[in-house]
């Protein structure tokens, strides 16, 4: 299975003002396996930074960020991202948006015919069929974001980028998008680094909860959650395990703040 | 708050106690009472005023009839459309790649854009002489004039469209693998094409007045020559014909961009309609 590796990651920004501000200090983390890691911590703590430094976006001031060994400096064709802001070309229907993920990353225009029918099979897959004509617009923040979810998942990725992806959306939409993630992902198997400011999110959601301090970001605390899957089969929220959990987190967070 | 309300298009009145608000609802009614009411206030002032200031609405229309018969009207309409529409695309075809360009090199724009917003600045009727001097009284002239008037507001309009291409959605583009090549053909292009038609809409506008100033100031040709003859002559009945023409000319554009604009961009969300 791929991994991903950050190796002494470092960043700074430059401030408005012109101070150098130390986003990330020598961050280290490896995620892989197939599993499903979240990052937390509190807001300007570095979490997007290390996101889109993994995607490629941007390059880190120092320290290396290696996918399966190989120094990483442009985006992957190996992973996808997911964005708070979802992105969709607004001039495409939600089938081109979701046919963009594969025609970009093989750089053609046209589909053939089995390209086509995985992305036909993408958007059955996150219950988008009847909708692949529809406009962006047409289509509710939940619907929006199940097209993202589509385009990062037609490239077939090994491992899955995901931005706070639900940040924007209402709650209950929310869990139960959260729900259709882990059953995606029981299907593909890809490996998932997930960044949320949610502490239950990353909870329900993980196998492995990372804490990092206010910025300059670093790894706090590790939880390792391990409470059975499929999580939806009960209610996992109500468990004792995920009180004890939330409660160590949010204390290791709470100094952060 | 009610009144305000009864007044939008399309909101049905309440109680049917508003008259205005009831005829307002019906779309038709109003474009026939609209038109029937300026011509009421067109008779009523031509009635008490001399002809040789506001002829009546009967004798525009008699001279309207006149002139088309005797082929004038359709002559100079002819010798009116033909440089605007040569003028006018051009501008259109060069203000458009150029403002793409300029819109996506930024250093090659930061260089560029003084001059041309110099240039742009500049009232138009001041090159007339200029061009008189260079390409001689005639057609050629005024192509060039149309071309001068509309090209600058279609490159200003797409050059700052294309610029202001969203940065997540290149950001996003480029995430999923895509090429400076790619992102400009998916998603700098399309953000740009809105613009491309509000540029038109401008170039149309200022080609207009670009032919009729030039006809009616060098070239004696055309619909501004019929301007220029019919109103110092103070024939102002006839004067009115080619006003008719011009005005005929501008909405028809003005549908043609909106509708192409329709067709062209079926994504945008219109807020109103």
């Amino acid at each position: 299975m791929p991994e991903l590796e950050f190796v002494n990651v470092r960043k700074s920004y430059q401030s408005p003002t012109g101070e150098n501000l130390l986003a990330l200090a020598d961050f280290s983390l490896q995620v892989g396996g197939g599993r499903f890691v979240t990052v937390v911590g509190p807001s300007g703590c570095g979490k997007t930074t290390l996101l889109r430094m993994a995607a490629g976006l941007i390059s880190s001031d120092s320290g290396q960020i290696r996918l399966d060994g190989a120094v990483l400096k442009s985006p992957s064709p190996k992973m996808s991202m997911v964005f708070q802001g979802i992105g969709l070309l607004p001039w495409k229907s939600v089938e081109s948006n979701v046919a963009l993920g594969i025609q970009l990353q093989a750089h053609r225009r046209r589909l053939g015919d089995k390209e086509v029918a995985l992305v036909d099979a993408t958007l059955a897959m996150v219950g988008l069929k009847g909708f692949e004509r529809y406009y962006p617009h047409q289509l509710s923040g939940g619907m929006q974001q199940r097209v993202g979810l589509a385009r990062a998942l037609v490239r077939q990725p090994e491992i899955l980028l995901m931005d706070e992806p639900f940040g924007a959306l209402d709650a209950q939409t929310r869990t139960v998008l959260q729900d259709e993630l882990l059953t995606l992902w029981g299907r593909v198997k890809s490996t998932v680094l997930f960044i949320t400011h949610d502490l239950e999110e990353a909870i329900y959601l993980s196998d492995m909860v990372v804490i990092m301090s206010r910025r300059p970001g670093r790894i706090k605390q590790v939880l390792e959650v391990r409470l059975p899957r499929p999580r939806a089969s009960y209610d996992a929220r109500a468990e004792k395990e995920f009180a004890r959990l939330r409660s160590t987190a949010w204390q290791s967070i709470k100094e952060e703040l | 708050m009610t009144q305000i309300t009864n007044l939008l298009p399309g909101t049905p009145p309440k109680n049917g106690k508003s008259v205005v608000a009831a005829i307002g609802s019906n779309q038709y009614l109003v474009g026939i009472l609209s038109v029937a009411a300026f011509f009421a206030v067109w008779q009523a002032v031509s009635m008490n005023v001399p002809p040789i200031i506001l002829p009546a609405p009967a004798q525009v229309i008699a001279a309207f009839v006149q002139l088309t018969a005797s082929g004038e009207l359709v002559r100079a309409t002819g010798q009116t459309v033909w440089p605007f529409a040569v003028g006018l695309i051009l501008a259109f075809i060069v203000g458009t790649i150029l403002g793409l360009l300029l819109g996506i090199f930024r250093p090659v724009a930061r260089i560029l854009d003084p001059y041309i917003f110099v240039f742009w600045s500049i009232p138009n009727i001041a090159w007339l002489p200029l061009f008189i001097a260079w390409f001689g009284v005639g057609q050629l002239t005024l192509i060039v004039f149309v071309f001068v008037s509309a090209v600058f507001p279609q490159l200003l309009t797409v050059e700052s469209g294309a610029r202001e291409a969203d940065s997540f959605l290149v950001e996003v583009a480029r995430s999923l693998g895509g090429t400076k090549r790619e992102i400009l053909h998916i998603v700098v292009l399309p953000s740009a094409l809105p613009y491309i038609f509000a540029g038109l809409r401008i170039a149309v506008g200022r080609a207009l007045v670009g032919i009729i100033v030039g006809q009616l100031l060098i070239v004696a040709t055309g619909i501004g020559y019929m301007f220029q003859f019919y109103g110092e002559t103070l024939s102002l009945a006839k004067y009115f014909a080619p006003l008719i023409v011009i005005a005929a000319l501008a909405v028809l554009l003005n549908r043609a961009v909106n509708w192409a604009e329709q067709i062209l961009i079926p994504w945008k969300p219109r807020a109103f309609t």
